[in-house]
């Protein structure tokens, strides 16, 4: 199994749930609450980054999502994943 | 424009994960906020630079007390309360995460009431937080929009706080940067950063909220109302009680 393209620091991380609600909206479901008693969130392999970048775009914690692979923070998004491709439409 | 407007508009303001009329629309009101939160945060860095020379540690305590005002447990649970009470019994499913954002919020607000006492804790200038409940510094203040008699009525629509949430919150970002730019002391920076993100997350709300729900005219007619008010304040002066004019 792939694993999820995004990970979520906890040492950053508010636990605001923004990307929870945002990524449940969307129907992707990949930001899952761990079984853990701090009910730390978790990405999993649902995630679709980097096709899907919705959760960047309200997290308002600086550093607490990053790109599995490199360990690049993606909060505040850069520029280049916040493309008009990349964004899903959202009609009444 | 100032820098650090500059900077959060550019990392907070204009990523946006959707495309559609709710966008559409928030850009089309952050163009009319613009002006004033580049003259808030002028404000806030003048603000700043005169406590600084005011030659005394008095100015910590105003700040946190006027901060207690804003944030404390009355005020907090008032505003949010109400800010949940606008979603009625039967609009529940469709605004559930906007409940749980607010829900989410009582805590924090609450919690920042409690970071405005620990300083005045820390720095001597109480005992205990219960001298507040006396103090009417620490339990008035002037702001008319979100704590005023606005936040009393829970029938307005349940996006309309979006607006306050998107306009206010950002200014309580914007605050902090600034006066984080100018002010060194240890008590109000820990203060100031304890609270940084979760003002971020609150500004957040009201972004994604516009984004994502608010997609027609009907939806974006209340918080273009709450931009209009806040935007232009039908009474910006505090009154005499409060020390003002009006």
């Amino acid at each position: 199994m792939t694993p999820p393209r995004l990970k979520i620091d906890h040492n950053k991380c508010t636990e605001c749930r923004m990307c929870y609600v945002a990524c449940r909206e969307i129907e992707i479901n990949a930001v899952v609450v761990a079984p853990t008693s701090q009910h730390f969130l978790e990405i999993d392999e649902r995630c679709t980054y980097p096709g899907c970048t919705v959760c960047l775009m309200y997290c308002p914690a600086e550093g607490s999502i990053v790109e599995t692979a490199t360990g690049r923070s993606m909060v505040p998004p850069p520029p280049e994943v916040w493309t008009e491709n990349r964004r899903r439409p959202r009609i009444p | 424009m100032h820098p650090i407007l500059t900077d959060f508009l550019n990392k907070w303001v204009y990523p946006t994960g959707f495309t559609g009329p709710g966008v559409d629309f928030r850009l089309r009101q952050t163009e009319r906020c613009l002006p004033l939160w580049d003259r808030l945060v002028m404000q806030a860095i003048k603000a700043a630079e005169n406590d600084l020379q005011s030659g005394s540690d008095e100015y910590k305590a105003a700040r946190a007390r006027g901060g207690y005002a804003a944030e404390g447990p009355f005020m907090s649970l008032k505003q949010m309360s109400t800010q949940i009470l606008s979603v009625s019994a039967e609009q529940q499913p469709k605004y559930i995460d906007l409940q749980r954002m607010r829900a989410r919020q009582i805590w924090d607000e609450v919690k920042h009431g409690q970071l405005h006492a620990d300083l005045l804790l820390r720095g001597g200038f109480i005992k205990r937080e219960e001298e507040l409940m006396d103090d009417a510094r620490a339990n008035t203040q002037p702001k008319l929009s979100y704590f005023g008699m606005t936040a009393m009525f829970p029938h307005i629509h349940p996006l309309a706080r979006a607006g306050q949430h998107y306009y206010n919150e950002s200014m309580a970002c914007l605050g902090i940067a600034a006066t984080l730019s100018v002010i060194d002391d240890d008590l109000i920076r820990h203060q100031l950063h304890s609270q940084s993100a979760d003002e971020l997350m609150h500004f957040m709300e009201g972004k994604y909220q516009i984004d994502a729900y608010a997609l027609t005219p009907e939806d974006q007619r209340p918080i273009e109302e709450v931009f209009d008010f806040l935007l232009r304040p039908w009474a910006p002066e505090p009154s005499r009680a409060l020390g003002g004019n009006a």
